[in-house]
């Protein structure tokens, strides 16, 4: 018997048995429909998050770097970091001038402060003092107004660029610009609105709720209540040099301008976007992986349920196995059939358990982040529970297969 | 893989005529410790177009022979021909193959394939032989008007009397053009007026020449053949033509 017909033959004996036996076949493929759908939900909500944390920081450039005082992502106890000493606005002018105008060198400092127009107050907005070069070391900008220029720096005026929230927040559909804004206990004239970002990561900054003014007007009206002054300075490389080289090259320049001696270790942190990603990498793919093996196990007992049923079907149907070995089937044939049988009630319970998690991401797409069912996870899901099916069926199939056709006729 | 091609074909002419030929066939099988000596050394031809009653009280050794002949079981010793080709050392799977295309069971419990159609039961042997689809539908239609059944093709096994799944089973045993058609107690589970019906129709399939080995325990039925082996303790005890 040609193998293509023993296939197509014994798919169509293996399907008629299921519809023959509706109810057992929908019960065995509940417990696959539960292992796709916690699989499944986990794959898409990791990429999600992915998604998420890199839309959250696509304005940091590849291409900045970041000088501060304590690391983005802390290792380590924290009092080593938090007894270092502040890095001043004057120690962002000496590396501009010891860089000799290579890169762009931009200074900002931040904190949260509430703040109000008219009779509305929103609270814990992000008040960052920088200068006109906050858009080039970050790829964000206004989508009406202006953002700050030179002269409202060197003249500490009292103007403010707001993100896209806060406008929507404090002046609805009116448009702020010219209007004022309280920032704690000063005032403020909205000169800008930054363009909408979106999503952002759990815990990451949102930078639809942030306000930018000028540093030099956060030191006199800001700056002072907290006492210090600590500063993050954004370095934009210069394109023709390497991210490496110049890393190094900031790095000899801070140490002068912070006075170290050779021997002495670092007093500040450099930030970029690698070390997030890095950081991210690491940190995801460990709880991705944990994810992945708990939900696993959920779909490894609907596979064991697979198996328990396939071996019922093989004994139930021992007789008729019986009667195809005397007519002619080869032990293939009825291995193909019983193989086909749970690979038959696994894929039905994938493509129903995909359709669950592919509402499940709509769900979490709506509500929580950007996730999206992608053709690679559609894939993966479907051969996982094909794979899931021959598995499970094999043992059961193989019993079946080898049974001795006098014994199997005999059987009642 | 053709069994033709592993034939053992002897120039015999005695055995050229046998489409059958068991010779000094013996079969030993444990029950738990004990050793029971099935056959003990039976030695059988049946030639084309013969109609064969095997009898024998329960123990003979009838059921064991029966199986032998069917090609369900290989013999412990002796060998068994079947036009010509031994059978002693075939896989399981070759076995499969000439029960497929060389032997028509038909069994005391009709053994029909449940929950499937009449016609689906006629049309198996065919898909295991690897007959394509358009050819099946002919040759099942056919096997099935032979026996009476044509409108009955679509009903469910279950739906059908003793007598017309027996009718069924004897449709599915000739769709294949078997060399042997091989009926174990067919009347065994059958009142004697439907019994009567199902003999009726074998003893025309051999007047059509068939070759038909008939197992039975009932002289009534072996009546029907024209020759009748008789098993004794795992031995032939007579055979007889009428």
């Amino acid at each position: 018997m040609k193998l293509s017909l023993d296939i197509a033959e014994s798919f169509k004996i293996a399907l008629s048995a299921i519809v023959a036996n509706k109810s057992r076949g929908a019960l065995t493929a509940l417990g696959i429909i539960i292992g796709i759908v916690a699989v499944i939900t986990t794959m898409t909500a990791a990429n999600g998050l992915k998604n998420t944390f890199r839309q959250t920081f696509s304005s940091v450039g590849a291409d900045v770097i970041y000088v501060s005082k304590r690391p983005w992502v802390q290792m380590g106890p924290g009092f080593r970091f938090r007894n270092r000493k502040d890095i001043s606005l004057a120690a962002s002018d000496a590396l501009q001038q010891r860089l000799l105008g290579r890169g762009v060198v931009n200074p900002s400092i931040s904190s949260n402060k509430n703040v109000k127009y008219q009779s509305k107050v929103l609270e814990g907005i992000r008040i960052s003092g920088t200068t006109e070069k906050q858009i080039i070391v970050s790829d964000m900008v206004p989508s009406t107004g202006r953002f700050l220029m030179p002269f409202d720096v060197e003249y500490k005026k009292s103007v403010a660029v707001i993100g896209s929230e806060i406008a929507d927040g404090l002046y609805g559909n009116s448009d702020p610009i010219g209007k004022h804004i309280k920032i704690g206990r000063n005032k403020f004239l909205v000169i800008g609105v930054m363009e909408k970002q979106g999503t952002s990561f759990f815990g990451g900054p949102n930078f639809d709720r942030q306000i930018y003014i000028p540093i030099t007007t956060y030191g006199k009206t800001l700056g002072h209540n907290g006492g210090r002054a600590n500063v993050n300075i954004a370095i934009k490389a210069p394109s023709q040099e390497s991210m490496a080289d110049f890393e190094f090259e900031v790095i000899g320049e801070m140490r002068k301008i912070r006075g170290l001696k050779p021997a002495e270790d670092d007093d500040f942190s450099i930030n970029k976007l690698d070390t997030l990603l890095d950081a991210y990498n690491n940190m995801m793919g460990a709880v991705v992986l944990v994810g992945l093996i708990i939900t696993s196990i959920s779909l490894f007992v609907g596979g064991v349920g697979v198996m328990n049923i396939m071996f019922v079907s093989v004994t139930e149907r021992t007789k008729e196995i019986g009667i195809r070995k005397a007519i002619g089937a080869k032990r293939r044939s009825i291995l193909l059939q019983f193989l086909f049988e749970s690979s038959i009630i696994c894929l039905f319970g994938g493509i129903i358990g995909l359709s669950i998690a592919a509402l499940l991401t709509e769900i979490i797409n709506e509500m929580l982040m950007p996730a999206s069912l992608s053709p690679s996870i559609i894939i993966t899901a479907l051969v996982i529970s094909v794979f899931v099916g021959v598995v499970s069926g094999f043992v059961p199939a193989y019993r079946g297969a080898k049974l001795d056709p006098i014994e199997a006729l005999r059987y009642e | 893989m053709s069994v033709q091609e592993s034939d053992q074909v002897t120039s015999d002419t005695e055995m050229s005529e046998a489409i059958l030929k068991i010779k000094d066939v013996t079969r030993t099988y444990f029950m738990g410790d004990q050793e029971v000596n099935a056959l003990r050394g039976v030695s059988l031809n049946i030639n084309k177009g013969e109609y064969v009653a095997i009898m024998g009280p329960s123990g003979s050794g009838k059921s064991t022979l029966m199986n032998t002949i069917g090609c369900l079981d290989v013999p412990t010793s002796g060998s068994y021909h079947l036009e010509g080709v031994g059978v002693n050392e075939m896989s399981e799977d070759q076995l499969a193959e000439i029960r497929n295309e060389k032997i028509g069971f038909v069994f005391q419990t009709f053994n029909l394939v449940p929950r499937v159609s009449v016609f689906q039961n006629v049309e198996l042997p065919l898909i295991y032989k690897g007959v394509p689809k358009r050819k099946r539908r002919e040759i099942v239609e056919k096997a099935i008007a032979s026996v009476g059944l044509e409108d009955r093709s679509d009903h469910k096994s279950n739906e059908l009397s003793g007598g017309q799944r027996q009718r069924v089973a004897i449709a599915r045993a000739l769709v294949c053009e078997p060399s042997i058609i091989l009926a174990d107690e067919p009347t065994g589970n059958l009142d004697s007026k439907t019994g009567a019906e199902i003999m009726v129709l074998l003893n025309r399939l051999h007047e059509k020449g068939h070759t038909i080995i008939l197992v039975t325990h009932e002289d009534e039925i072996a009546e029907h053949a024209h020759r009748i082996v008789r098993l004794r303790d795992g031995l032939i005890e007579s055979d007889t033509r009428s």
